[in-house]
């Protein structure tokens, strides 16, 4: 196993669109790559029994999340040449329209940066202690379940 | 035998973190029998045990000091 270091994920509030183009900004001099790809997630507004999300709160096991998510991130490049492989997740309240998830991989070739990046994102979901509370236009609240 | 218990999501709305004190608990199995008595609710709920930052697979022992974590089912993304 390689030296383990453990980076961080985790964002406070929303994942500004500044800071996702910087992101890409900062891969022009890494010319090796021929292909980018990147999944956002964005709060939806969803409607329950007539009440609108207005936001999401997001908690996480911290700890237990960043030892998760290192362990996928090996399994990842070990199974897809790529270049480089960017994850950020947000913690705290993300309202509707903003961007709670930010994933960026990139590789010589566009397929493994894409296939890469689908299987992060489905990994993360089913794999991270991270917890979503929908927070109404009310103030009421229901916790979220990935399905 | 001492355990810190930590909860999230929306366990932690009714079972607060907290430092116990138990006897005659060996092991998770154990231990989740002890939390659906002192916690009813938690019967007619998916969740999983954390045992020290490992996520609970198979019965496992438990020791001294260790740090329980009650997770319901995960919603990141």
């Amino acid at each position: 196993m390689s030296e383990k270091k453990i980076k961080n994920i985790f964002v406070n509030g929303p994942i500004e669109p500044a800071f996702i183009a910087d992101s890409i900004a900062k891969h022009n001099s890494k010319t090796a790559i021929g292909g980018h790809s990147i999944f956002m997630g964005q709060v939806r507004k969803d409607e329950i029994e007539g009440k609108f999300v207005a936001a999401i709160t997001y908690t996480a096991y911290e700890d237990l999340a960043l030892e998760k998510m290192h362990q996928i991130r090996e399994d990842i490049f070990e199974k897809y040449p790529l270049n480089c492989m960017h994850i950020y997740h947000s913690l705290g309240m993300v309202k509707t329209g903003e961007i709670c998830l930010f994933v960026f991989t990139s590789s010589a070739h566009r397929k493994p940066a894409m296939a890469a990046c689908s299987e992060v994102v489905d990994r993360l979901k089913a794999e991270l202690p991270i917890w979503g509370k929908e927070i109404f236009e009310d103030e009421t609240h229901q916790w979220k379940e990935n399905i | 035998m001492k355990i810190e218990l930590i909860s999230f999501g929306k366990i932690s709305e009714f079972i607060n973190n907290q430092n116990i004190e138990v006897d005659g608990i060996a092991d998770t199995d154990a231990f989740k029998q002890y939390l659906e008595n002192q916690f009813p609710a938690l019967k007619s709920m998916k969740y999983k045990l954390a045992l020290n930052k490992n996520i609970v697979q198979e019965n496992t022992e438990i020791t001294n000091n260790a740090t329980i974590a009650i997770m319901p089912p995960f919603s990141g993304g």
